[in-house]
Parts: structure tokens; C-alpha cells; sequence
């Protein structure tokens, strides 16, 4: 079991923030043709309230998406256990888009698989993801997945569904 | 104690996640691993990409090549064909007559090309596409001849790759089914016609409810000639009608429809005899009948189940359903479910985006899905159905949601899945 990246969605304003930040820290280049790895947004529910999301990768423990390739360019990373993506030899065939209920995968402008790593490399050195660091109201959580499990954490998406 | 003994029949998705997943749930005897091609475990799709140069040889074996993985996973290869699995003495028979027994037996023989006999098939330049060697003669007749004008035949998934490869380089393309649009077996029509006004817009010549009866060879090209009298000249000929299970090995006290049949722990009906891949029927959700699911992703998890299970490490794989994405020539193909089902039909369009989306609902339930360039939404929409077949009655989640809006998927489609949710 390794970390995830979650949201409190009391907390979330979809102020954008933490996807801005996370195009920063990728060198995501939307006129390219790639697509955002975090997408923000407000949903209305049934009472015509508004509640506010920020979504990305939720790095599945069994993540479908690394058997569902083709190619084995996706695996889990062994220190932060964060979904993690080598495109060399992506052939952008979309079997991981198909395989992933929250459709998380990116592709680039030629094609290529890219997605969130949760940052893996700025956690390993002791830093939060990019979007964590940079979500103002403290919405964004990174933490280990057994945390999740153990301690009961109000408004939490991953346990949305 | 003796150490047990296991025995694997065929070494592509299906073979390799067994043993990978016997040896990651502790499994300590032999596997010796039966397999005829020296090509280690790959998706027959990467075929066309290696022949496109979009893959380098190497790139063709992404899991290793047979000799990294045996040491790895520390299995015997055997290149000796398999001549027969005999069930009740769980013991296999090799082509040159030996006959060992196991305490335990994975087959994984996988499925090969189908090629209707018809008369013409040793003409010269007439292919079909499924293994390495496949890709390899194909390859080096685009390299090495002068070649203008294709023919391939079968409009299914491994078809139309072809279609994209030579439309890619210049070669006049027809494709040509026996079926009246493409993808017969997977689009509903006005999906299918959308497809085909596309690819007739680039260029592709389409010949539908065409059935093919014999090649001949004409003036230094092959001819292609129908049983309406049509007959279509060129110089390559590819044969893509379809797969057909690899069960011959099997003897017959094992149980076989088109595939060998398999419970949802990837036993067969006979003790110790395990089998899982594009040989196998295991459980379609939708029918509750089984069924062959010929897709990468399916074989995985059914030798992975297999492999646990012959490890000792109780599991199960309730089965899937027919679906798939096929990219191509810029666009998206995606289907789900099945496609002769009956029910409401609803169809929308994001124009913006040239998204088409086609949905057949009976009792509250999708029974099929045909979507065209969402690829982004496909595996939301995927997982949605699954739950719902597979009795659930929650809506989309708020992820899922939030994606299908992001995609462009239109809010009376989204709203049409909340209430039917």
C-alpha cells in the first residue's frame, strides 16, 4: 500500500489553483494538445447546492490501467507507490484510458501517454505534490493509503466512491 | 516432500500473468512453460506499430524476452510443440512423443488468425496478422516490393490497423467484409456509417456485403474475386476475418464450446486443468453465459486468477464483458456490451468535439454502448456499465462525473445515466 493524494471536498473551491500548479510542474502545454492531469470543477446536487472538486489519478492500489497496457509502460513506483508512467514505448493505443474509471490518463500532442505520478520524485525527496503544496485552502492531502483506511477522515472524495 | 510440478501450455498474456502471479503468491515447485514461438509474451496489436516503425524490435517483447523471463519467474522453457494435454493423467504429450505428467496444468494456448479455405490462399503476397513472424514477412515485402494497392480483408480491429498502416504510406486501400458496415460484431450502423463516411473522406475504398470466393493471380498482381462477380485487382492481400481459440491440445473429456470452458477460477471441468486467455470461455456478466473475451486486458486478469489459484491463494474473477477501444487514423472506436441486444436507443452528439454517442438501454440497464472519439470518458463510462450489469444502482460517482463533463459528454447523456442510475 503505498501514498495517494486526496481531497476534502469541504474544503475545495475549484479555485484551479492546484491545477495550474501541477501544468507547471509537468511542463503541460494545453495548445499543444495535451490534457490537464487535474481537472477542477462544481457539481450541482439534487438540493441545487454547489460542491467543488479537484480530480486526478487516484492511484489505485491494483491499478487497471498498468495490466490493461499493452506496452508495460505503466507500473507502480516502489518507494511512494504512486501510479508511475515510461511512455518510450507508448503507441497511444487508449487501452489505459479504457482501463481507468476515472479517466485519468493524459495523452500528448504526438500521441503518448503522460499522467500524474503524484510527484513522485519531489516526495521522495520530503516535498509535497506540486497541487498540495499549492491548494490554498488545504483541500489537497497527501498521505499514506493505510492512514486513509485507519482513521476516519470526514469529506474525504477517495471514499466517494 | 517432492516438489509439485506445473505445467504451462502457451506463453502470451494470459500464460505469463499465471506464472508471474503463481511465483508472487509464493508457489516454490517447477513450471515448465510449453511454448513453439520464440516471440515472448506480447499483444498481437503491436504487430502493425512494429511494421509502421513506431516500435523497434525490441520494444516488441515489454515484459522481456522468453530467456530474461524464465530466469525471472525461474521456469523451464520447452520449445517442443504440445501434441495433446491428456486431463484425467494431467500429463502433456509433445510432438516428438515424450509424455510427462504434472501435478497441475495452466493452457494458454491462446487463439490464432482465422483464414476461410478458399481457393488462392499460397498466392504470393497474401498475409494474415497475428504473431511476430506475421509482421516480420509483411515488413519486408512493403521494404523490399513495390507495392500500390492492398486489399484487406475483414473489417475488424486488426483490419482496419492495416487500413491506417497503408493508407499511411500511399497504398491504395480497399477494405472488404462479407458483413454490410464495419466492425459487425462490436458498432451499431449509425456509428459503423459515420466510420465508414470518414474513412471514404481519407481516401479508403470500402466493399460491404462482399463475399470473398477465391484469389487468383492476374497479370503479376493477385485479384480478389466476389461472388457477385466483382473482381478487385492489387498486390497484397491481408487476411483479418477473425480469431479462432487454440483447443486442439485439449482431449475430449475436457469441456469446449468455441473456447475451453473455465468457472470463475479458471478451472476447467476437469481437476488440476486450469486454462485462461483468448483459449478460454469464461464468464460474460451481461449473458451470465460464458464466452470467449478476446482482449489483452481480460487475459491478464484471467491467468493472474489462474496463476493464484494454482498457487493455493484462493481467487476469483467473476468474468467481463465484450468491449474495446480500437485508435485509428485519428479516431476512436469505442463499444461495449452487446451489439444484437434490443431495447430504447438514445444517440447524442457533442458537434464541437465530432463526438457521436450511441446508448441501447433495456430495464434500466445499458445493454450496449457505441461511443466515437471519447476515449477520454471511455473508462468511466466502462466501469459505469459493468456496475450496472452487474446489478448496482448508484449513479456515476462525482469523479466519474466530473470527467464525463470534462470529455464533452453531453449533459443529457450524463443526466440520462444519473436517472437511469
Amino acid at each position: 500500500m503505498g501514498k495517494i493524494i486526496d481531497l476534502d471536498i469541504q474544503k475545495c473551491s475549484a479555485c484551479g489553483a492546484c491545477a495550474v500548479a501541477c501544468m507547471d510542474q509537468n511542463d503541460l502545454d494545453l495548445s499543444e494538445g495535451v490534457s490537464p492531469f487535474r481537472v477542477v470543477c462544481d457539481l450541482e446536487d439534487e438540493d441545487g447546492e454547489y460542491q467543488y472538486y479537484s480530480i486526478a489519478c487516484f492511484h489505485c492500489e491494483d491499478a487497471p490501467c498498468i495490466t490493461a497496457c499493452p506496452c508495460n509502460c505503466l507500473s507502480k513506483d516502489k518507494e511512494t507507490g504512486f501510479t508511475v508512467c515510461d511512455n518510450t514505448n507508448c503507441i497511444g493505443c487508449h487501452s489505459c484510458a479504457m482501463a481507468c474509471p476515472f479517466g485519468a490518463p493524459s495523452y500528448r500532442g504526438d500521441g503518448k501517454m503522460v499522467k500524474c505520478d503524484g510527484c513522485a520524485e519531489r516526495v521522495k525527496h520530503g516535498l509535497e505534490p506540486a497541487c498540495v503544496n499549492n491548494c490554498p485552502t488545504g483541500a489537497l492531502r497527501c498521505m499514506e493509503e493505510q492512514d486513509l483506511k485507519d482513521v476516519k477522515i470526514k469529506n474525504s472524495l477517495r471514499k466517494l466512491i | 516432500m517432492m516438489k509439485q510440478k506445473t505445467a504451462v501450455v502457451g506463453f502470451g498474456c494470459a500464460g505469463y500473468h499465471g506464472v508471474k502471479a503463481m511465483r508472487e503468491h509464493g508457489y516454490d515447485g517447477e513450471i515448465d512453460v510449453y511454448t513453439d514461438s520464440p516471440w515472448a509474451p506480447a499483444n498481437p496489436m503491436l504487430t502493425t506499430y512494429y511494421i509502421y516503425g513506431k516500435l523497434p524490435r525490441e520494444a516488441t517483447c515489454p515484459f522481456g524476452t522468453l530467456e530474461e523471463l524464465a530466469v525471472k519467474y525461474h521456469f523451464h522453457a520447452i520449445a517442443e510443440p504440445v501434441e495433446k494435454v491428456h486431463s484425467e493423467e494431467r500429463s502433456i504429450q509433445t510432438r516428438d512423443g515424450a509424455v510427462k505428467r504434472y501435478d497441475q496444468l495452466l493452457i494458454a494456448t491462446g487463439a490464432r488468425a482465422f483464414v476461410p479455405p478458399i481457393e488462392g490462399l499460397d498466392c504470393k503476397n497474401v498475409f494474415s496478422m497475428r504473431t511476430m513472424e506475421d509482421a516480420g514477412r509483411v515488413k519486408k515485402v512493403l521494404q523490399q516490393e513495390k507495392i500500390e494497392s492492398a486489399v484487406v480483408v475483414g473489417a475488424s480491429m486488426a483490419g482496419i490497423k492495416l487500413v491506417e498502416l497503408f493508407h499511411a504510406r500511399g497504398i491504395t486501400c480497399t477494405l472488404v467484409d462479407m458483413a454490410p458496415g464495419i466492425f459487425p460484431i462490436a458498432a451499431v450502423p449509425c456509428i459503423a456509417s459515420e466510420i465508414e463516411d470518414r474513412l471514404r473522406e481519407k481516401g479508403v475504398r470500402l466493399a460491404f456485403s462482399k463475399a470473398l470466393e477465391r484469389i487468383e493471380e492476374a497479370g503479376g498482381k493477385r485479384r480478389l474475386v466476389f461472388a457477385d462477380g466483382e473482381r478487385i485487382p492489387c498486390d497484397l492481400v491481408m487476411m483479418c476475418i477473425g480469431t479462432r481459440a487454440n483447443t486442439e491440445i485439449a482431449d475430449d473429456k475436457l469441456k469446449i464450446n468455441r473456447g475451453i470452458v473455465v468457472d470463475e477460477r479458471m478451472q476447467t471441468n476437469m481437476p488440476g486443468i486450469y486454462c485462461a486467455g483468448d483459449c478460454s470461455e469464461g464468464t460474460n456478466l451481461q449473458t451470465k453465459e460464458t464466452q470467449i473475451i478476446g482482449i489483452w486486458d481480460n487475459a491478464a486478469k484471467q491467468g493472474r486468477t489462474a496463476g493464484a489459484n494454482m498457487a493455493g491463494v484462493r481467487t476469483v474473477y467473476q468474468g467481463n464483458m465484450p468491449h474495446n477501444i480500437t485508435h485509428f487514423m485519428g479516431m476512436d472506436f469505442i463499444g461495449y456490451g452487446d451489439v444484437r441486444s434490443k431495447g430504447r436507443e438514445y444517440v447524442y452528439e457533442n458537434r464541437e468535439r465530432g463526438q457521436k454517442f450511441f446508448l441501447r438501454m433495456e430495464e434500466g440497464k445499458p445493454v450496449c454502448m457505441n461511443f466515437l472519439d471519447s476515449f477520454g470518458a471511455s473508462g468511466v463510462l466502462k466501469s459505469y456499465m459493468l456496475r450496472k450489469i452487474n446489478g448496482g444502482t448508484e449513479p456515476p460517482n462525482p469523479a466519474a462525473r466530473v470527467r464525463l463533463l470534462h470529455e464533452g459528454i453531453p449533459r443529457e447523456l450524463i443526466e440520462l445515466l444519473m436517472k437511469e442510475g
